[in-house]
């Protein structure tokens, strides 16, 4: 098992005890416990299986059964993404493995990476989304619960896979997609109508981080993802369920609180996102100078979108305040302290 | 002295704002003793740590996790520079009430502050500068929601900047530590990026910005802690690149182009200060113009330039307290305090900016150009000056933040301080000098009661205090009662200002013509993606796949 | 001989599974698909990997026969492009399988890649839950299947897996969808 998986495992189920300690009233904390509890072990099987064709059938039935719980679109919607990406990875990595000329190991490249995308919900295969769907139902839970582990499996499996030239096509297409999701959800987050659809679109622009940092295939882009993921499971994630109340009654607040919620999503010092983003930097400075500059300049799109996500958490009261609280706590002690989260995965 | 010893000035503050912290939660507001420990222990623990040794100090204390160590360094810069944050600061929080979260977000953000001119490496500087920026806005924020505060967007830009500065330092160069980065790391396309950044840090452009829309909140308390704690950090910068590039700047352009950027700042302050309606819209100016002065003097690129830079960045510390101190009437204070900042003589502001036309005349060549445009700008201050006699006070702020006596005392200060600039400088700018420009330090000379320049020599307590003397005899022999202000018309008209809200209404009212029909809407093209149409997820399908062919 | 009969038996099971709107047509199309599968894998793997696709299969096929629209509807009015596609993927597979890639048992390439393609393209093309499930049965023992591919001697448990989610899907409990 890869260490970044286990490690993304521990905070996602640190996430999900978080998550059913502090949800809002709403929230039916058994539903939560026990569809996440399930989206854990499927992740945590993703990761402990020796090859990453069983991976693959693990995926496909986490989709079948993430399809099957209760929600507000159809069965059909909500199959398609899991089993496109699995058709997708599959047939990529069919094209790796086989005996062929090397553009065909580069179209077994794209295969693997348009079947990350789709699995997660990135562009350009973002899933459908309903702004009254329940969490647990949502594109969310691919993409800030089990999206981390499964990025993470396939990315270090199919670098493994890959052969020399589409390894770099591999990375390169990574790279692109990756500056595709920063800019549409950067730019999105900030101007689309709908509040859900502003946290999901959020989500893609750290998933461009994340896209990039895989891409960018030295050690120090490895490490800025893994932050990144990080602030996706202990940051974005918790932030969004406790946010669902206040969207749902569609207040919107201007205190301090919310401020400092928006400095921590857009990545701001001394959080998390901002060593991430040193890391990210210092990464694409080893391998294409100009990158840095592009990357610089789209990370600042973080911050009108993450100014209004802060002011949709509302006020978060008693127990919701006490969350918020401990979570930029953890996400400030990362970002002025990385090393043992990066020591744990071994980078 | 143990090392230790650096990080006290960082970690006291921290500690009394958790206390605080604590006993607000609990529901006990510990006031302003609290905070003034808080503030006040910090500069006691940088005084005790430098001036003991007065020589480097240095904590090394493991990797942080990207490149950078935990390396924090007090050495004459960072000695001058956090007293230049935290002294006003200390001030505001030991007379200002405030709440206790006000107090305590205040003492975060004072350590940043700290923390970044104490940073011995870039990357660091960069975290510890975006803390501070980040917990300036969200104590403007928590005081006052409407009210003005500096954009986001350009403080985020500003240490994102200086943070790809330290990546690119350490990639090229093998490290970002300000003592170790060689030279040639250095390069122009490096240094215009650091310029930025610093530029855009304490926002010194020749426009009216937040170090100027900071005064005209109704509340002056977050303002001044604001100004306190962020507007020193971009010239810190500057500073620092001279020990990056062994004491100058990459290219001779570059100390060209600064300080022209300098004299637009002051220039653009005083136009704006001869032309306002109140005497608090005059003082507004006051900050941004001595950094415009300052930023021109420390561009120079000579030790005497440098050096008088700040100075001129020492007396705009001491305004920052005084204005945030003083109430918006005509009276006695808000005059000492006008008087002071214009640069009347003897006053420090005045022997500062004296020293700084003279280094651009010492410095040669364009250079001089911008000394006499630095006369000039300093004649419209004057101008200003004057003319606020006749303005009324201001819109008025709460009386119990207001101090008139302190503000005045501390405008006394620096306009009697003048005969002591020799003795402050040597005392508190050379070792600035000495640690950035450590081969062409050794120009500066003089002593504790002259200033020595290339060319010439200042004696300062010679010609300063019989300036003093004549200064106040002849104010005790007017009647001041006898004198009848009146408001007089502006020197010249900002024609700017009109034209830029007719530009920004413009903008703001743009439309397009009902007839027109768009081929590129942002939302149909959000709809297509977010639909899940499976033919969109073929055809990037086949685009990645065209995409690989080209690779 | 055998190995390339298997490979149309698989094309022609998903074929089925693709062109069928009804729960016998996708029954029997399922079950031809593990048959052709389980072949190639028993070629290719062994027993045991075989008895798992087979068993998927049939488990899968089993429940499809009870669950779902009535009766077999196969080639029903609006299926041509369905046809257009199975023919075509047949012949692109055929050429990747034989003519670009290399390799023994191109078989297991050919049916494979037209297991996952025509299954994949079936879900994306329906929106009846019957016919999506019997789809991604077929996905699984087909991705269990590529297991092969690039190996001289695969694990079995892949072809293990994919019997068991190919059994599985089937019998999940199916909401329709409801304002959360």
């Amino acid at each position: 098992m890869p260490p970044e998986a286990i490690e993304l495992l521990v905070i996602a189920a640190a996430a999900l005890v978080f998550a059913v300690a502090f949800a809002p009233q709403a929230a039916s904390r058994r539903t939560l416990l026990v569809r996440g509890g399930a989206g854990l072990a499927g992740s945590a099987a993703i990761a402990a299986v020796p090859t990453l064709d069983v991976a693959l059938l693990v995926l496909l039935m986490l989709g079948v059964l993430h399809a099957a719980v209760a929600g507000t679109r159809s069965f059909a919607t909500r199959l398609r993404p899991p089993v496109i990406a699995v058709g997708m990875l599959a047939l990529g990595l069919l094209l790796v493995r086989v005996e062929a000329p090397d553009l065909v190991a580069r179209f077994g490249a794209v295969g693997l990476v348009a079947g990350l995308a789709a699995s997660i919900g990135l562009l350009p295969y973002l899933h459908p989304i309903e702004p009254d769907e329940a969490l647990t139902a949502s594109p969310v839970a691919w993409l800030g619960f089990i999206g981390p582990v499964l990025a993470v499996v396939v990315v270090v499996r199919a670098q493994g896979a890959l052969p020399t030239d589409a390894g770099g096509a591999f990375g390169g297409m990574l790279v692109g997609l990756g500056l595709l999701n920063m800019a549409w959800g950067g730019v999105a987050a900030w101007l689309t109508a709908d509040e859900v659809a502003a946290w999901r679109y959020s989500f893609v622009a750290d998933w461009g981080l994340v896209l990039c940092g895989f891409g960018l295939t030295v050690a120090d882009g490895q490490r800025g993802a893994l932050l990144v993921l990080f602030s996706i499971l202990a940051g974005r994630l918790p932030l969004y369920l406790i946010s669902r109340q206040a969207i749902r009654e569609k207040t919107t607040t201007r205190r301090p609180i919310n401020l400092v919620v928006a400095a921590a999503l857009a990545g701001s010092a001394p959080f998390v996102g901002f060593g991430a983003r040193i890391l990210l930097l210092r990464a694409s400075t080893q391998i294409y100078w100009p990158l840095a500059l592009v990357l610089a300049v789209v990370m600042l799109l973080w911050l009108p979108g993450s100014l209004r996500l802060g002011r949709s958490l509302g006020q978060p009261r008693r127990r919701q305040a006490l969350g918020v609280a401990l979570i930029l706590a953890v996400n400030v002690a990362a970002g002025l302290y990385p090393l043992p989260l990066l020591a744990a995965a071994r980078l | 002295m143990p090392s230790a010893a650096v990080a006290a000035p960082i970690v006291f503050p921290l500690i009394v704002a958790a206390v605080i912290a604590a006993f607000g939660l609990a529901g006990i507001n510990l006031g302003r003793p609290a905070a003034a420990v808080g503030a006040w222990s910090a500069a006691a623990a940088l005084l005790a740590a430098w001036l003991p040794i007065r020589s480097s100090l240095e904590l090394v204390l493991g990797q942080l996790g990207y490149g950078s160590a935990l390396d924090l360094r007090l050495d004459g810069v960072s000695f001058a520079f956090g007293l230049l944050i935290v002294v006003p600061a200390a001030v505001l929080l030991t007379l200002q009430p405030r709440p206790w979260a006000d107090a305590a977000i205040a003492l975060v953000g004072m350590a940043a502050s700290v923390a970044a001119v104490e940073a011995g490496g870039v990357v660091l500087t960069a975290i510890a500068g975006g803390t501070a920026a980040t917990v300036a806005v969200v104590l403007l924020d928590t005081e006052d929601p409407d009210a003005k505060r500096p954009s986001w967007g350009f403080l985020l830009a500003a240490w994102l900047a200086l943070a790809l500065v330290g990546v690119v330092l350490q990639v090229g160069g093998g490290t970002a530590v300000y003592s170790a980065v060689p030279v040639s790391a250095v390069t122009a396309p490096v240094f215009a990026l650091l310029a930025a950044a610093a530029v855009l840090a304490s926002c010194l452009l020749p426009w009216r910005s937040w170090p100027a829309q900071l005064w005209t909140r109704p509340s002056l308390r977050a303002a001044g802690i604001t100004l306190a704690t962020l507007f020193p950090l971009g010239f810190y910068l500057l500073v620092r690149a001279y020990e990056l590039g062994d004491g100058r700047y990459p290219s001779a352009a570059f100390n060209i182009v600064l300080s022209v950027i300098g004299l637009a700042v002051a220039l653009s302050a005083a136009a704006r200060a001869q032309a306002v309606a109140t005497r608090r819209e005059l003082l507004a100016e006051v900050v941004p113009g001595l950094g415009g002065f300052a930023l021109t003097a420390i561009a120079l690129g000579t030790p005497l330039g440098l050096v008088t830079g700040i100075v001129l960045l020492a007396v705009a510390s001491a305004f920052v307290a005084c204005l945030a101190l003083l109430p918006d009437r005509a009276g006695i204070e808000s005059m000492v305090a006008i008087a002071a900042a214009v640069g009347l003589p003897p006053s420090v502001a005045f022997g500062a900016r004296v020293l700084g036309i003279e280094a651009t005349f010492e410095a040669g060549d364009f250079l001089g150009l911008i000394g006499v445009a630095g006369a000039i700008t300093w004649a419209v201050w004057m101008v200003a000056g004057a003319r606020a006699i006749g303005l009324p006070g201001g819109r008025g702020h709460p009386a119990a933040e207001t101090f008139p006596i302190v503000a005045m005392s501390i405008a006394l200060l620096t306009l009697i301080g003048g005969p002591a600039l020799a003795l402050f400088q040597a005392g508190f700018a050379n070792p600035v000098a000495a640690e950035v420009m450590r081969s062409a330090a050794g120009t500066l000379g003089g002593g504790a009661t002259s200033i020595a320049t290339t060319s010439s020599l200042l004696p300062v307590v010679t010609l300063f205090t019989p300036l003093l003397v004549i200064a106040v005899a002849v104010y005790f022999a007017t009647n001041t009662r006898a004198i009848r202000t009146q408001a007089r018309p502006a020197l010249f008209p900002i024609p700017s200002a009109p034209i830029a809200e007719r530009i920004r209404i413009a903008f703001k009212n743009a439309t397009v013509p009902d007839e027109y029909r768009t081929v590129f809407s942002l939302r149909e093209l959000e709809s297509a993606a977010a639909r899940g149409n499976p033919i969109v997820w073929l055809v990037a399908l086949v685009a990645l796949g065209f995409a690989v062919t080209r690779y | 001989m055998i190995q390339p009969a298997a490979g149309i038996v698989v094309w022609l099971g998903v074929s089925l599974v693709v062109v069928a709107d009804g729960r016998r047509g996708q029954a029997v199309g399922i079950a031809l698909s593990a048959l052709g599968l389980a072949v190639l894998a028993f070629v290719t793997a062994g027993a045991v990997a075989a008895a798992a696709i087979a068993a998927g299969g049939a488990i899968a096929g089993a429940r499809r026969f009870v669950s779902g629209p009535a009766g077999w509807e196969i080639l029903s009015p609006g299926s041509t492009p369905r046809l257009v596609l199975c023919i075509v993927t047949a012949l692109v597979a055929f050429w990747v399988a034989d003519a670009v890639t290399s390799g023994p048992v191109a078989s297991v390439r050919f049916a494979v890649i037209t297991a996952i393609t025509l299954s994949a393209a079936r879900v994306l093309s329906t929106a009846e839950p019957a016919a999506q499930l019997s789809a991604v049965a077929v996905v699984a023992i087909g991705v269990a299947s590529a297991g092969a591919i690039g190996s001289t001697d695969p694990a079995v448990w892949p072809y293990l897996a994919g019997g068991v989610v190919a059994a599985i899907v089937g019998w999940l409990p199916l909401r329709s969808p409801s304002a959360a």
